[in-house]
């Protein structure tokens, strides 16, 4: 779009001493925050001055405040406080005074970029990964770790492509390959794999603070959210351009408006916390909101911490309190509306809906009819005969009961309740009768319902749109900020009724400000500067467990610096110039030598030089998560369920496992009816906002109100209780060991078995031996062969081989 | 009884030689990365456990612990606008609802002479060692928002709680129980979020005790398994974790998760003993009130932290109520009836575990807080009702080297702002840090490229000097 290049393709700013003002002093002294009065900003500001005169002195330069202040002199606060500018600096200062101190006409005009990642990466001739990363080790004196064996390959890439283990027969027919494209081609077919999908929109997820609920007390459902999840999965699996998939979730609504898909992509703003069900909140819910759009939008896409910018100029960073508020600007006139999937079953489920609310309230009142009479008499016969104090003390409305009255009410409440049965006793035949019709009625009514045919997403109110204030200290002001992009990054404005929906139906569509869709296409800019070093680095980080910048969601001056810098140039130009195809990226990964190094460092010296192995000389190992982790229990065990997509799985807990769960499971924990639904893969479970599972918290399965860029593997011992004591272990050992003992009669092969499908391995010599001993003594134990297998199954699914990919 | 507590070493050591399978060095190592070692204060501090009791619901202030004579006055009337202007909540309208004095009385106790309401007789006992605030406030009149607000400083969820930064900060005097044990009666409206880790490491979180003799989720052997089956199971997956770490030496995670396998099989047996009261006295479950049915559930968990304490457990937080109907929010509809039965519930064990922690000799490095989300509005909802009212509410605080008898902060003559020294949650959260002998300025955690902290930017109205007695 127009707007957005312009802002990019700006010149370098004319002038370096303001330009030194803006880097050094602006953030403290500029129009937005004016520390001690003073504002740098503009020529008549800086000659205005502050709380301690003028900052110039164009009579006699010499004495002026600026200066005085840059070299520390006497008098004043040394400035700027933490980074003291260099002679050569303060020279430019002092001769730009001199020279009459006139500050570019175009103060307008977006800022120039000078931090590392504002500015677009540039192509880099780097050839081949490989040789760039060998050349960092060699200069770092690091020995590279060989070649990791076929199996540890194999199941390191089924992992890190599908989030599940490899079958012992996959992995010995991979390890008996000769071909030499044999890799490849495993990459290739995993890549292409449904899985994939499951096991990358989790990453996505985890980024977008997904969830099926609202949060807060209430916690209520956002209950199509999944619909988004769903589509998340899809985009992973059918490697949907990244451009497109930001501009779908940004603004689906304004690229495509007849489009269910891209529609379903503005989920992104479903599927955040809300008190939307809180209205003497709404004010609060409102600000909260949008704040959430506009930190989750920075984080994610931007990979920028802009909230702290919410109250203040941030510290760090170039990113004005304006600029937070121009940004946010742009999600003002975005409302939550649904998304219609299919006209025509979408129009009939509405259709249904409507009239199945006409008939329910009738059948609401045709049940009162028929019970209230036994309901009354039921009620009036117990009543008397209790004491007349107790009828009394119950009879007394609440707020005039004396506290003795209110005891006996307490007491005594029980005494009165009329059951369902009690009241169904007392009908007479031709009111049943009646009261079955009323059933059959409803199970009628309520026959094929199923998910309605919608998602969530939003609109723009266009027209409509409110305007945005920038507040001070938490008060709102009447200074406008106008929606537009920060400044650091070249960010333009965004004119009024810059974009027009195109539709070919026949309705016309309300016109939107088209702010999102600029949003979108300012992002996806090929030259956007964040965009693509952002993902591909995230990308990067989830193959090799440490990004090239090690803050993924940080590329400001808190964030780490890029340990190859040029490598992060060299993929962020290279994928765009590919269409912005993430499995093209994941290719290109996976097939470097150093993806496929081994995880033992070649000599102890290494971990020493290279703590965190930052150059790449050996393979990350990694613990499953906690999502890996229950889906390969399952998986060993045969019971992973692979249906995909649909409404989110509730699978029952223990009930000391629900603690702490805010309100009553019967409505907060609706369990699946169908047990074959249980064992699906982690990413179809319903995902509370405010409770997660136990064994998925513990093993640090992330809170989902913040954007999680990269989840915890801490190590502690409540892990080893959950998967020693846990019940998803010790059910799942006990299933297995039953059909082993059924189908092996000897121990060998039923130890054969039991590593094959656990470990997908043989098991070594000394491994049967110890585990035949095992099995003897367990059997022995327990006086149970059935048993004793149960654990071996238990035993197999806690080492440390099962839960770590090297 | 007092236990002398060993040195981590000789613990480990201990530890490491009743199991042959692993050795004691694995443990040591583990030791040493472990982020739940103790770790030196800020300051120097006697103050080593702290027990938050907390009141789940919103305990009305000018019924219990700010006396308002003004309001009994003129109970009945509507109040100036001008003294509720801005005032909102959930569900009355200050500028119509009518005044309504306390029905309980005050009388002062103690020779501090702190008045007290005839809610509390036992805890009105120990007045000498309290230091009560009156001046609370916060803006979140909302359960959920304002439990939030005041223990992790924001209204939103999904922050580090003070229990997570406390533990983050000290790490805990003893390994074979968690270092933040979170106890209630279940449902809350804050959720597990309330006590939740937030953006810090999932092991700073609160740890839930339920009742019984198993009290850590997942902590018994499982059912039909027998010690001796459960011990080979743990052998053989130590002997093959072994085999497993030796082609991997040196991979320090590894080594550690194998120690955690035996620091779970430690807490097993840990843990039950400290739930187990068998080897309490009858006169010490009484004076918690043990055994009398209102005061038996709140008097075991005020025992246990007791228990707790003495085991170097670092922060203990109790919630009195819960969001299945039982807590102190029944005084929408019944101000009297929801008080009276909270009251009773919570204030004999309270007091008995002060009193406890005193003759203990452990008052001095215990710092025990009471407070709650909110206050009650002085206006009245209904026939006998109060609303929420975040905008006044008292808490107080003793042992950990606080100076009792002392009230700090006041209201105005309706109890409905603050008047004296108003602190919110930054800054009471920075003062219990620093009873714990933490900076609140210099406890941080690195995350989306800000140095967080409890307190966020704020807290600077820490109160920790007058609460020493200064």
């Amino acid at each position: 779009m127009r707007i957005a290049l312009l802002a990019l393709a700006l010149p370098l700013a004319a002038n370096e001493a303001t330009e030194i003002l803006q880097r050094n002093c602006y953030s403290c002294h500029s129009k937005s925050l004016q520390l001690s009065g003073l504002d740098l900003s503009s020529r008549q500001a800086a000659l205005k001055g502050g709380n301690k005169g003028p900052a110039l002195n164009l009579t006699d330069p010499a004495q002026s405040n600026l200066l005085k202040a840059v070299k520390h002199e006497k008098g004043l606060a040394p400035m700027p406080p933490a980074n003291p500018l260099k002679p050569e600096q303060i020279a430019i200062l002092e001769s730009w005074i001199r020279s009459g101190a006139t500050y570019p006409e175009t103060s307008k005009q977006p800022q120039t970029p000078t931090w590392w990642s504002f500015i677009p990466p540039k192509p880099q001739s780097i050839t081949s990964i490989d040789q760039y990363l060998d050349a960092k080790l060699t200069e770092q004196k690091l020995p590279k770790a060989p070649r990791a064996s076929r199996a540890t390959l194999i199941r390191r890439l089924y992992f890190d492509l599908t989030g599940l283990p490899p079958t012992a027969q996959q992995v010995a027919a991979f390890a008996a390959d000769n071909n030499p494209k044999a890799y490849e081609q495993l990459v290739d077919k995993l890549l292409a794999s449904p899985r994939y999908g499951e096991k990358w929109a989790r990453h996505w997820l985890d980024l977008v603070r997904y969830s099926d609920t609202a949060g807060f007390e209430l916690d209520s459902y956002v209950a199509d959210a999944w619909r988004y999840r769903d589509y998340v999965i899809q985009a992973f699996n059918e490697d949907k351009p990244y451009n497109r998939f930001i501009q779908e979730q940004l603004a689906g609504d304004e690229y495509a408006p007849e489009d269910p898909i891209a529609n379903t992509g503005t989920g992104f703003y479903c599927v955040g916390p809300n008190r939307d069900l809180f209205p003497d909140q709404a004010d609060i819910n409102r600000v909260e909101t949008l704040t959430d759009f506009t930190d989750t939008t920075a984080n994610v896409f931007l990979g920028l911490t802009a909230g702290c910018a919410r109250c203040h100029d941030h510290k760090f960073d170039p990113i004005s309190q304006k600029d937070y508020y121009r940004l946010q600007a742009v999600f003002a006139p975005a409302v939550k509306t649904k998304v219609a999937l299919n006209r025509l079953s979408s129009l009939g489920w509405d259709v249904d809906e409507n009239i199945r609310e006409i008939k329910l309230r009738e059948v609401g009142a045709q049940i009162r009819t028929i019970q209230d009479p036994c309901q009354k008499k039921t009620y009036d016969q117990k009543l008397a005969r209790l004491t007349s104090e107790v009828q009394q003390a119950i009879k007394t409305p609440e707020n005039e009961r004396t506290p003795r009255q209110k005891e006996l009410q307490t007491e005594y409440n029980s005494a009165v309740n009329v059951s369902d049965d009690e009241i169904r006793a007392c009908l007479n035949p031709a009111e049943t009768t009646k009261l079955h019709a009323l059933e059959r009625q409803l199970v009628n009514m309520f026959k094929g319902y199923r998910e309605k045919p919608f998602a969530c997403g939003v609109t723009d109110v266009g027209d409509y749109a409110p305007k945005t204030f920038v507040p001070s200290r938490g008060i709102a002001t009447n200074v406008e900020a106008t929606p537009g992009f920060f400044s650091a990054l070249g960010g333009g404005d965004i004119p009024e009724r810059s974009f027009e929906r195109k539709t070919t139906g026949p309705i016309p569509m309300f016109p939107t400000t088209g702010r999102r869709h600029a949003l979108a296409e300012w992002l996806t800019n090929p030259q956007h500067p964040l965009t693509s070093r952002v993902l591909v680095n995230r990308i990067w980080q989830y193959h090799f467990g440490r990004g090239i910048v090690a803050t993924p969601s940080d590329y400001g001056r808190r964030g780490a610096a890029p340990s190859h810098p040029e490598l992060l140039d060299h993929l962020a130009t290279q994928f765009v110039k590919d269409g912005w195809s993430i499995k093209r990226l994941h290719r290109a990964i996976l097939l470097t030598d150093a993806y496929q190094r081994d995880a033992n460092p070649a000599n102890p010296e290494v971990k020493k030089r290279d703590p965190e192995n930052i150059y790449l000389s050996h393979f990350n190992r990694r613990r499953l998560t906690s999502d890996e982790l229950r889906d390969s229990v399952l998986a060993a065990t045969g019971r992973l369920n692979l249906k995909m997509f649909g409404r989110p799985i509730v699978a029952p807990l223990a009930k000391e496992e629900m603690y702490g769960m805010i309100g009553n499971p019967s409505s907060m924990w609706i369990v699946t009816t169908d047990t074959s639904e249980h064992t699906r893969r982690s990413i179809y479970l319903q995902q509370r906002r405010t409770f997660r599972v136990p064994m998925m918290e513990v093993f640090d399965a992330p809170e989902p109100m913040l954007s999680c860029s990269r989840r915890e593997a801490s190590t502690i011992a409540p892990q080893s209780l959950t998967l020693l004591n846990g019940s998803l272990v010790l059910e799942q050992s006990k299933a297995i060991a039953a059909e082993w003992v059924k189908q092996h009669a000897t121990d060998d092969t039923l130890i054969d078995q039991a590593w094959r499908q656990v470990l997908s391995r043989q098991a070594s010599t000394t491994e049967s031996t110890k585990a035949k001993q095992f099995l003897a003594t367990q059997t022995r134990n327990t006086n149970s062969r059935e048993a004793a297998a149960a654990e071996l199954a238990r035993a197999l699914l806690n080492l440390n081989e099962f839960l770590y990919v090297d | 009884m007092s236990i002398n507590p060993l040195s981590r070493r000789q613990l480990l050591t201990r530890a490491g030689k009743g199991f042959g399978a692993i050795a004691a060095s694995h443990l040591l190592q583990a030791a040493g990365n472990n982020p739940l070692a103790a770790k030196p204060s800020h300051e120097p501090t006697k103050v080593k456990s702290i027990i938050y009791l907390f009141m789940h619901g919103g305990v009305s202030h000018v019924d219990t612990w700010d006396p308002k004579p003004e309001l009994t006055r003129l109970s009945g009337q509507t109040i100036p606008a001008s003294f509720v202007q801005g005032l909102k909540t959930s569900r009355i309208d200050f500028t119509k609802a009518i005044m309504r004095g306390s029905p309980w009385e005050f009388k002062h106790h103690g020779q501090s002479g702190i008045e007290v309401s005839s809610l509390f007789p036992h805890m009105a006992r120990h007045v000498d060692d309290m230091a009560v605030v009156r001046s609370c406030y916060g803006d979140a009149f909302d359960h959920a928002p304002a439990m939030y607000l005041r223990s992790t400083g924001t209204q939103l969820p999904g922050r580090p709680s003070l229990g997570s930064w406390a533990v983050y900060g000290l790490g805990s005097e003893n390994q074979n129980l968690p270092a933040f044990v979170v106890m209630s009666d279940g449902a809350m409206k804050c959720g597990p979020q309330g006590y939740g880790a937030g953006y810090l490491p999932a092991l700073y979180q609160g740890t839930v005790f339920r009742g019984g003799e198993h009290p850590i989720l997942d902590l018994a052997t499982p059912n039909g398994i027998s010690p001796k089956t459960q011990r080979t199971t743990l052998d053989l997956i130590q002997d093959l974790d072994q085999n497993h770490l030796q082609s991997r030496a040196g991979d320090d995670v590894l080594e550690a998760r194998l120690a955690s396998y035996e620091l779970a099989f430690r807490m097993q047996s840990t843990a039950p003993e400290a739930v187990d009261f068998n080897s309490e006295s009858a006169a010490t479950k009484k004076l918690y009130g043990i055994g009398e049915p209102l005061t038996d559930d709140f008097g075991r968990k005020c025992l246990l932290a007791r228990r707790l304490v003495e085991r170097g457990v670092r922060f203990i937080q109790l919630y009195s109520g819960s969001h299945l109907g039982d807590d102190w929010d029944g005084a929408h509809g019944d101000l009297t009836g929801s008080h009276n039965k909270m009251a009773k519930k919570s204030d004999q064990p309270i007091a008995g575990l002060l009193a406890d922690l005193k003759g203990r000799g452990l008052l001095d490095s215990t710092l025990v807080v009471w407070s709650s989300e909110f206050g009650r509005t002085p206006l009245a909802e209904g026939k006998n009702g109060r609303d929420h009212h975040p905008y006044a509410f008292p808490m107080w605080f003793a042992g950990g080297g606080v100076k009792g008898g002392r009230v700090y902060g006041s209201t105005d003559e309706f109890g409905l702002r603050p008047q004296e020294n108003p602190v919110d949650s930054h800054d009471t959260n920075a003062t219990i840090l620093r009873l714990m002998g933490m900076d609140h300025l210099k406890l941080t955690y690195f995350y989306q490229g800000r140095d967080m902290r409890l307190t966020d930017v704020h807290g600077e109205r820490e109160f920790t000097r007058f609460l020493r007695g200064a």
